[in-house]
């Protein structure tokens, strides 16, 4: 042990507080010293970690990231916000040279060039009482001096990564008090490893124990990377229950790769390590017969959370990059495909011409097809959608960057069907600036459409009778076809051409508005290329063809993440569509008194009028009303100063606009301040127009964040209640840097009031 | 934590998703951290300089009213008799000496105004209730006793986090 108790030999670890060295590490320790065989390695101390924070101001930088907002309120990516920034400061923040001596000596001890694993060994982690297997990091194949600092305050940092962030109540973080021990090792390579559960981790069969094993390192096994050949032993005798090979693509006749012997051994220590710590345990092990080591034994996870409680599926959303890998293949090559032609055909069919009883089947055939896909959205397309985090933490483990996103700039250069759509916008709005005698007929008729029972529907029909009318009308009418068939709060805005006109007006009103100007447009290119060009200089050749697979997976992830919510959006606007033209249809035969907005609660009430030969009379239940008018806060209380995140930078002072309904887009004029509960597809035409954006969701790499930034558009989110609490017309200022928005003018004046 | 990713469809949409939070009660916050600091600081101005002095005061239970004394002979006795508008700055760093997140803050405006002889009892008293060491200073004759109609409240969290609250009667006469 050096003078500080910093460093401690892994075999002379045994017996010593938890506190001190943590779980991972005391229980390895244990071992050991009860005979069995460990990794050689050492332990760096809690108190080495404290050494490291009074080095700088991590400790304020942690608090303020737990401070900012409640973590009860944060969303899972906002919490992944923090963690990351929180991982940048730590990366930022040098090793004291005494401490630094000290980790290098220990690792020259294990020998020059070795191979480490470094792994966090939390006080508290792994214990019998919450099992909360994952929450911290481990980095296992370093071997240069740099590359073990660098691993080592990963590791610190991972005591506040997102997933213990997400479980802080739980393992009580506290910025003043939590600490973290690190547990550095040789890496053991033996040509067999696996996995032993000394009860069946899936719970019920209370007598059994499973081993699985994989040749070659027991990573492949732990990432999902090689699937494993399995046995179910009774743990009472060892004997072999069942086993099953595992698909490795070796073909149906190889025999296991664990034999009897091998099994009876791993059964038997496996039960040692169970009597030795009192619980039964998960034990990583790798090597056999007198070379069976173990990796780390650790009680059995099996956690029991209420259903609501989500956070383990947050948790399935961290990006691996096995298995983004494999979703790539299936979302872009399959799935992108297979929706895009789906709503294609859709939009294709002549519903008007459908006999009742075919409509009916369209409509069934919609909902279930609406239903379906929404299911692989949440499958598929949601967890796609983290490639773009991943590309993140890449980046910054290898670049460091002063600000934890600059890797945004990575992401643009992708094609959206959004880009195409403001694209198609611009021309539109152009066509206005250029032709007065158009622009002031639709500015007429629009002020018209106003008045009740006007029909916006006729208004694109009556286009025709201008000058230069006719023309515009055409591209207007395949513009809505193609963008603008979705739903907005059940809304179908393909039925709302007048809303499109009425922002068209507000573009033509100012110069080349959507998209970038060249010269930016540029300079963002050359961005994007400079990034891309320290990331593969920071990885190296060796890791080239790796970092260029993560470039390419979040360039995708992002530009997935628009299309598929439109393209999902797209059947739901043709499942109204079929819905609308049934009401149509039943009011008309006299069995709907009046006709009612179609939703997705109406179709098959719709359908199966449809498909009764009897004729009956039917009625439609009310849709529900959208309560989220702006609520009217205590009579005494008004917010001066929301927090949120930082999402895009800059500083604007304007007046709110929310947007709640599809009227709303219509609404909405150039420089006011966007206020909404989320960017959606189907508004991202309006941010080009808006002075500042506020969303009530919050992370800095959602939709909207990143589209903001993309435009120079300050953006903060995550402002709770935001459509609730700011109201039409208050002025805002805008704080992108800081996360802010300051509600009301700058200056106040005392009421002259007179007191009794 | 209810919402994911990405935002709800069109046909779904079921208002905004509630946050898990629960709108913070401004006026309990705010009643809680003056019934726990028992000074503040209250700046005044004079002359277009602006002052200010470590108080103890008491405040009624709507938080409309609040009371301090000082002694006649001093220059804060003198800036209020001239100029009756003042803030009053209550914080809880001493209960979080190393935590600027949990610090929570308030800037509260209003006006003063000297009690005469006639009706400084009850609010001498109230004053003298909560601190009790004070008891000789407060009822000295050199001594006077100012009430603070308070008309506004700014209250902080987390370091950044703002709102204003309006107590009582006030809410109704302020132009907004």
């Amino acid at each position: 042990m050096d003078s500080k108790g910093w460093i401690i030999p892994l075999r002379d670890a045994a017996g010593l507080d938890e506190r001190l060295i943590g779980g991972k590490a005391a229980k390895l320790a244990q071992l050991i010293h009860a005979g069995l065989r460990v990794p050689d390695g050492f332990c760096i101390t809690a108190p080495a970690y404290d050494d490291f924070l009074t080095q700088g101001t991590l400790v304020d930088l942690v608090r303020m990231e737990l401070g900012r907002k409640p973590l009860e309120g944060m969303r899972w990516e906002e919490i992944w916000d923090s963690a990351l920034r929180i991982r940048a400061g730590f990366a930022a923040q040098s090793i004291s040279q005494e401490l630094t001596q000290a980790i290098l000596e220990a690792q020259g001890e294990l020998g020059e060039g070795t191979l480490l694993a470094v792994r966090s060994s939390a006080p508290g982690e792994d214990s019998p009482r919450h099992s909360f297997a994952g929450l911290h990091e481990s980095i296992v194949g370093v071997s240069d001096a740099e590359e073990v600092l660098d691993a080592v305050k990963t590791v610190w940092a991972s005591l506040w990564s997102d997933a213990a962030l997400l479980y802080h109540k739980e393992l009580a973080l506290d910025p003043a008090k939590s600490r973290m021990a690190v547990l550095v090792q040789r890496v053991i390579d033996e040509d067999r490893s696996g996995v032993a559960f000394a009860r069946d981790p899936r719970g019920g069969a209370e007598h059994q124990m499973i081993v699985e094993a994989v040749p070659g390192p027991c990573s492949g096994l732990v990432d999902g990377a090689v699937d494993p050949d399995r046995w179910v032993l009774a743990r009472d005798s060892g004997e072999v229950i069942s086993w099953r090979s595992g698909d490795r693509g070796q073909g149906p006749l190889v025999p296991p790769i664990l034999d009897d012997g091998d099994l009876a051994k791993i059964h038997t220590t496996v039960m040692r390590i169970e009597s030795f710590f009192g619980w039964p345990p998960d034990v990583e092990w790798t090597g056999l017969a007198s070379r069976f080591t173990v990796l780390q034994a650790r009680p059995i996870t099996t956690v029991t959370t209420p259903d609501e409680d989500k956070r383990a599926w947050y948790l399935t959303l961290r990006p691996s990059m096995q298995r983004l890998q494999k979703l790539r293949i299936r979302v872009a090559d399959i799935l992108i495909p297979e929706l895009e032609r789906l709503g294609q055909r859709l939009t294709e069919e002549a519903l008007q011409d459908y006999n009742d009883r075919e409509l009916a089947v369209a409509i069934e055939e919609r909902a279930t097809e609406v239903d379906k896909w929404k299911k692989i959205y949440w499958d598929d397309f949601i967890p796609f959608a983290h490639g773009v985090r991943q590309l993140g933490a890449y980046y910054n483990d290898a670049v460091h960057p002063v600000d934890p996103y600059e890797f945004v700039a990575v992401l643009r250069g992708e094609d959206t069907l959004a880009m195409e759509r403001n694209g198609s916008l611009e021309h539109l709005a152009e066509m206005l600036r250029k032709n007065d005698a158009l622009r002031e007929w639709v500015g007429q008729a629009l002020v018209e459409a106003e008045e009740p029972d006007s029909g916006a529907g006729d208004l694109t029909e009556r286009l025709s009778d201008v000058s230069g009318g006719q023309a515009f009308r055409q591209r207007l009418s395949a513009f809505v076809d193609l963008h603008l068939d979705v739903t907005y709060r059940g809304e179908r805005l393909a039925g709302r051409p007048d809303l499109i006109l009425r922002t068209l007006m507000q573009m033509a009103a100012r110069p080349g508005t959507i998209g970038p100007r060249a010269s930016t447009q540029a300079e963002q290119e050359h961005k994007t290329r400079e990034c891309e060009r320290r990331l593969l200089e920071a990885v190296g050749p060796n890791r080239r063809a790796e970092a260029q697979e993560v470039i390419a997976t979040g360039r995708l992830s992002w530009r997935l993440r628009d299309d598929d919510n439109i393209l999902v959006g797209r059947l739901e606007a043709q499942l109204l569509r079929a819905v609308q033209i049934g009401i149509e249809r039943l009011v008309s035969e006299g069995r709907l008194a009046t006709s009612s907005p179609a939703t997705r609660a109406t179709a098959l009430i719709v359908s199966d009028a449809l498909r009764d030969p009897s004729h009956l009379a039917i009625a439609l239940p009310e849709p529900e009303e959208s309560s989220d008018e702006a609520a009217s806060v205590d009579g005494g209380e008004s917010p001066r100063q929301l927090i949120g995140q930082p999402a895009a930078p800059g500083v604007v002072t304007g007046r709110a606009r929310s947007i709640r309904s599809a009227e709303d887009l219509g609404r909405f004029q150039a420089g006011e301040i966007l206020v909404c509960d989320a960017i959606e597809p189907t508004m991202t035409h309006l941010v080009p127009l808006a002075g500042a954006v506020v969303e009530r969701r919050g992370g800095m790499l959602i939709h909207g964040a990143i589209i903001a930034r993309e435009l120079d558009i300050p953006c903060v989110n995550g402002v709770a209640r935001a459509t609730e609490i700011l109201h039409d017309g208050e002025i805002l200022t805008v704080d992108g840097y800081l996360g802010i928005v300051t509600v009301g003018p700058p200056e106040f004046r005392l009421e002259g009031l007179e007191i009794s | 934590m209810h919402d994911v990713d990405e935002p709800s469809f069109g046909l779904e949409h079921n208002g905004p998703t509630d946050d898990a939070v629960d709108p913070r009660d401004v006026a309990a916050g705010i009643r809680d951290l003056l019934s726990q600091q028992r000074f503040a600081v209250l700046c005044t101005q004079g002359g277009e300089q602006p002052y200010g002095s470590l108080i103890a005061y008491a405040v009624d239970d709507g938080l409309e009213t609040a009371v301090f004394s000082t002694a006649r002979a001093t220059r804060k006795y003198n800036l209020l008799k001239a100029c009756s508008r003042v803030a009053l700055v209550v914080d809880s760093r001493p209960s979080y000496p190393d935590d600027l997140m949990k610090v929570e803050a308030i800037t509260a405006t209003g006006r003063v105004r000297e009690l005469e002889d006639k009706e400084r009892g009850p609010w001498a008293a109230m004053l003298i209730a909560r601190h009790p060491q004070l008891r000789a200073f407060v009822t000295s004759p050199s001594t006077a006793v100012f009430k603070v109609e308070m008309v506004r409240y700014l209250y902080v969290t987390r370091f950044q986090e703002v709102h204003q609250w309006v107590p009582g009667p006030i809410r109704n006469a302020r132009c907004s």
